[in-house]
């Protein structure tokens, strides 16, 4: 077939799917939906296989299986909140962290790293793990931390250590079950594992927010993070930030266990 | 579910429920296709976390679509009354016959329009398949590769086919009709 008689046939198919009237979706559409979702139990990301195999889901089949089940067991996703209205395209979410495309280009002249922000407060570690509601855990590779704090609302302790032979190193931890804490725009992360557990590794400066906890951003605090290595454990999201290399990121998280 | 997710969902319920109701009907659910899309969002939401960073909502949103749509004609016996059942469901809405179809708003003139949904009763299956993604609904390729499950160049082959076969049995009808009055008008217009 002639290649013009070609275009002409695609045009003419593609007029010919127009010119069907697309059925017009009603409100019981999206109302059935959500009305059926509202009564489905909630899901948390900390489900071993978070994905519900339903009958007819036939496309998880066979031995694309393992690979989604792998997929979900990394994206722990539950939903996007409101302020976050970008496109599904554009974001997921690992052990309440959630992720964005970042899309301003990258730098052309390579930048400092962002400093690492110590914790200046010091409360004991004791009465740090009284304010929150999980059990806190520490990398033994650093000893014990010269700064720790708990923020205002409770939900995130964070840890630092201002010398050593890692520079400044900082450590946030909280309940990644419960909530979203904190959103990432990046350009690019890398789906890494720590002893078989899912985690992230961030390269590149990226900008980081702390989210309240019905979901909006605190804009104030925007800020530009460095190197960043972030992992679950028992429930705990464990975020670390610093100058280091991933493979030693990765040697600090291997040695990090709960206080007690 | 929490309040955010509830909103953020219906948000993409509503952008993506009418591509979806289309990709339905022309897929076969024909009258069905609100249940099938219905059916697809709350699989979608359950499957959610299995959504991979850079893939688009979109094509993953129509797989289940299509599968959804397979479903349906599941218990219609064997392969090819399967077939024939999507086919009768289709036929009717492409040539303008059915309610749905709008010929107020029709860009191919009448006898055209005949010719084509002639000539794609003579494609198999998947080639319709393809042919119906990539074409009527005005995906991309790998859009198509995505929401029928193949691979990309299995979609290029089947599509380099199926146009083929439809410009031979075009070419067939028109000798018989001895009118190509209406192509040209079409392809004038887009």
């Amino acid at each position: 077939m002639a290649a013009d008689t070609e275009h002409e046939l695609i045009a003419e198919l593609r007029s010919l799917g127009r010119s069907v009237a697309p059925p017009v979706p009603g409100d019981d559409l999206e109302v059935a939906v959500m009305s059926r979702l509202a009564e489905a139990p909630v899901r948390r990301p900390s489900a071993a296989v978070p994905l519900r195999i339903e009958r007819g889901t036939r496309w998880l089949a066979g031995r694309r299986r393992r690979t989604v089940a792998l997929v979900a067991a990394i994206l722990a996703a539950l939903l996007v909140t409101p302020p976050v209205r970008a496109a599904v395209s554009d974001w997921f979410s690992f052990a309440g962290v959630i992720v964005r495309d970042d899309p301003s280009p990258a730098p052309t002249v390579s930048q400092p790293p962002p400093a690492v922000p110590t914790v200046t407060t010091s409360l004991t570690l004791q009465q740090a793990e009284a304010l929150v509601a999980f059990p806190p855990s520490l990398p033994s590779d650093l000893g014990p931390p010269q700064g720790v704090e708990v923020s205002t609302d409770r939900r995130v302790l964070s840890v630092s250590w201002s010398s050593g032979r890692d520079g400044p190193v900082r450590m946030d931890q909280f309940d990644g079950r419960l909530d979203y804490a904190y959103m990432k725009a990046a350009r690019q992360v890398e789906f890494i594992e720590i002893d078989g557990t899912p985690a992230l590794w961030f390269e590149q400066p990226h900008e980081v927010s702390i989210l309240n906890a019905d979901g909006t951003t605190r804009r104030e605090t925007a800020r530009l993070a460095g190197h960043t290595l972030i992992w679950e454990a028992g429930g705990t999201t464990l975020r670390l930030e610093g100058e280091f290399s991933r493979a030693r990121a990765e040697e600090i998280a291997r040695s990090t266990e709960p206080v007690r | 579910m929490r309040r955010g997710d509830r909103e953020a969902y219906a948000e993409l319920v509503r952008r993506h429920a009418p591509i979806a109701l289309r990709t339905a009907t022309l897929l076969g659910a024909g009258s069905d296709a609100e249940d099938v899309v219905q059916e697809a969002f709350v699989k979608a939401y359950g499957a959610l976390s299995a959504f991979r960073r850079g893939a688009a909502f979109r094509p993953w949103l129509l797989r289940i679509v299509g599968n959804e749509t397979r479903n349906l004609h599941r218990g219609a016996g064997r392969r090819r009354a399967r077939e024939q059942v999507v086919w009768e469901r289709t036929e009717p809405l492409l040539l303008g016959t059915a309610e749905s179809s709008d010929p107020a708003g029709a860009l191919l003139a009448t006898e055209r329009r005949r010719e084509l949904v002639v000539s794609m009763a003579k494609l198999s299956e998947a080639q319709r398949q393809v042919v119906t993604c990539r074409f009527l609904l005005d995906l991309d390729e790998r859009e198509t590769a995505t929401v029928l499950n193949l691979p990309r160049g299995t979609v290029k082959s089947r599509l380099s086919r199926a146009l083929r076969t439809l410009g031979q049995e075009l070419e067939r009808s028109g000798d018989s009709m001895g009118d190509r009055a209406g192509a040209a008008e079409v392809s004038g217009g887009s």
